[in-house]
């Protein structure tokens, strides 16, 4: 019993101690939800896992802006290191603004370029010359 | 001691302005602001830094208050229940007169929370120089039990996203051997010191929200502002005649609630709301457009700001997710939060209380005075701004170690976990306060057993713990009464 109260610290293995203690409650605290959940499901006479009337995203969710803003942020991510921070950076807030607006009117695409421009020339002047951090 | 002068002043300003509008947007926080501006305090010293952060704190919290009386939705959580009589009262043509009254509630309950602040800081630090490790190991256990015990209604998922926060943290190299651990050997060199804090937050706070509102289609709001022109009737000062006391009982019920770990701007308005009704003499009249009920709101939640900074300042434990956010901005300039905090730092903390109030001040300026142009901040189109958010961010994440992609990455990373998170109700803040503390609860408990040559009685054998583990389960037993309490209610309703 002594022996259970016991945590061995060897200097070369010290760097697993602590992971493994937390890797531990996180299972233990997994099985208690499970639990939870089980006992539950049995009071209300219900499955375990119904994924009937569950829906991951909302009723009618915006499919065009939610899938288009993973897909530009990783365009983006990729193309900065190819054509560099500011090529970039406008050609993608661009596209990112006229996602988000949703119109092709004139008027809205030129917001979209000015804002796009403005913003872009701004942080790439405030972190490349006044911080000092080299953008790619 | 206090460092303050034209620079000081202007980047105050423009965190309350910029705090202000983030505030005032529903969907967008307090705490994104400071996360996706963090990166810009590079260039200046802490102080300065302060002065920005603090501001976008104060501008982001007082905020919401503009939209919860104007369209009746809240700007912030923390302004829940503004709208409860400040729309209301905008209906009946007394838009300006409510703002004010807000604005007013909100100045009293910031400067409120800085006294409490300053006086009680210091003792609170002067008791914790004395624990040692045993001790800061169990006040940051205290700390994640509190927070995932007021987690309403789901303390096992606050419990288990706080956990899930210290694993993240220890994937890298630990300091003690220099060896690597939990990081896949695809990602050994970009990780070796895990991952980093400000992609990591900023992913968490500022790229899930982008991701929550690409998915409702960023719809502008369909309701109408209410017109602020005609008053039906005036603000004036005596309209706080017999406010006093519940000026003073929200302000402080708001502080209370800051300095308790992670419990979150919300709870702070709907506790004070609650008990301004029933301490009040008309309780039927408050949600029809009651002084009353709209001072509540607005005195507790910037009741807040000043609440939050107790610990995070004398403990180094961050009270809630926008100053977990604001550790961030020490960490960066290597400057270490916690029970030495004020004495090795005298001139910082000074600049710190001054920055609070000239914020608070800045803050009453701009939105009592200009009250009728104010209410053109909802209607700035929020499908602009989000492209500008996403550009800092990732600014910001790539400047984090001075150029790595890696970062980036993260940032995109953490930024889907924070959707997850949201989608499958588990609590994001319990989760980064355990990314936060993880490698110090790492830290202290492995020091505490190297003393005492491994055995695990050493955390139940001096006083200060005893009391400390006391607190835990008294908060632990706190939260399992409140969650049974909870769910009866959700059964009779």
């Amino acid at each position: 019993m002594a022996d259970f109260f016991r945590v061995k610290i060897v200097y070369s293995q010290s760097h697993l101690v602590f992971p493994k203690i937390i890797i531990g409650i996180l299972i233990i605290l997994a099985v208690i939800m499970l639990l939870q959940r089980v006992m539950k499901a049995k009071k209300e006479k219900k499955p375990i896992i119904s994924l009937k009337n569950k829906r991951f995203f909302e009723e009618n969710y915006d499919k065009l802006k939610f899938y288009g803003t993973i897909v530009l942020f990783i365009l983006y991510i990729i193309f900065m290191d190819i054509i560099g921070f500011l090529t970039a950076s406008i050609i993608f807030v661009t596209l990112f603004n006229l996602l988000y607006a949703a119109t092709k009117e004139r008027k809205s695409v030129i917001v979209s370029i000015i804002v796009s421009v403005v913003t872009s020339v701004i942080l790439w002047f405030i972190f490349g010359f006044v911080f000092n951090v080299t953008l790619p | 001691m206090i460092v303050f002068g034209l620079l000081q002043f202007v980047v105050a300003a423009v965190g309350v302005v910029i705090g202000i509008i983030f505030g005032a947007l529903p969907g967008m926080t307090a705490t994104m602001a400071i996360a996706i501006f963090l990166p810009l305090t590079y260039a200046y010293d802490i102080t300065t830094s302060m002065y920005l952060l603090l501001g976008l704190y104060v501008g982001g919290i007082s905020g919401g208050l503009v939209p919860a009386i104007l369209i009746n939705i809240p700007g912030t959580p923390s302004s829940i229940t503004t709208g409860f009589d400040g729309h209301p009262m905008a209906i009946r043509g007394e838009g300006v007169r409510a703002l004010r009254i807000g604005i007013v509630s909100s100045l009293f309950g910031g400067i409120f929370s800085l006294l409490v602040l300053w006086l009680f800081t210091p003792p609170l630090a002067a008791l914790a120089i004395k624990f040692s490790a045993v001790e800061k190991f169990l006040i940051i256990l205290f700390a994640m039990t509190v927070i995932a015990a007021l987690s309403k209604g789901n303390m096992t998922k606050g419990i288990f996203a706080g956990f899930l926060g210290v694993l993240t943290a220890l994937a890298g190299t630990f300091a003690d051997n220099q060896k690597l651990r939990l990081v896949p050997s695809m990602f050994k060199m970009d990780m070796l010191s895990g991952f980093q804090l400000l992609p990591v937050l900023i992913g968490l706070f500022a790229i899930s929200q982008v991701l929550m509102e690409a998915e409702s289609g960023m719809k502008k709001s369909i309701v109408k502002p209410t017109k602020l022109g005609e008053e039906a009737k005036k603000f004036k000062f005596s309209d706080f005649k017999g406010q006093l006391v519940n000026l003073i009982r929200s302000s402080s019920i708001g502080t209370f609630i800051g300095i308790l770990p992670g419990v979150g701007g919300s709870a702070a308005s709907l506790l004070s709301y609650s008990q301004a009704k029933s301490f009040s003499k008309e309780p039927e009249k408050l949600g029809t457009g009651a002084v009353e009920g709209l001072v509540a709101s607005e005195s507790s939640n910037n009741g807040l700001t000043g609440g939050a900074l107790v610990p995070l300042l004398s403990l180094g434990i961050p009270g809630d997710s926008t100053t977990a956010v604001l550790i961030g901005a020490f960490m960066l300039q290597g400057i270490q939060v916690g029970p030495l905090f004020i004495t090795q730092n005298p001139g910082i903390w000074n600049t710190m209380l001054f920055a609070l109030l000239i914020c608070n001040i800045i803050m009453f300026l701009v939105m009592f005075y200009p009250v009728k142009y104010i209410a053109n901040i909802i209607k700035i189109p929020k499908n602009r701004l989000y492209p500008v958010v996403i550009i800092m961010c990732i600014v910001g994440a790539y400047a984090s170690r001075n150029g790595n992609m890696f970062d980036v990455w993260t940032l995109l990373l953490f930024g889907i976990i924070g959707y997850l998170f949201i989608k499958f109700g588990i609590p994001v803040t319990p989760y980064l306060i355990g990314f936060i503390l993880g490698r110090d609860l790492e830290k202290y408990f492995i020091d505490s057993l190297k003393g005492s040559g491994g055995n695990l009685s050493i955390f139940f054998s001096r006083p200060i713990g005893w009391v400390i583990w006391g607190l835990i389960f008294i908060s632990l037993a706190y939260a399992y009464y409140d969650n049974r309490k909870a769910k009866k209610q959700t059964i009779k309703v």
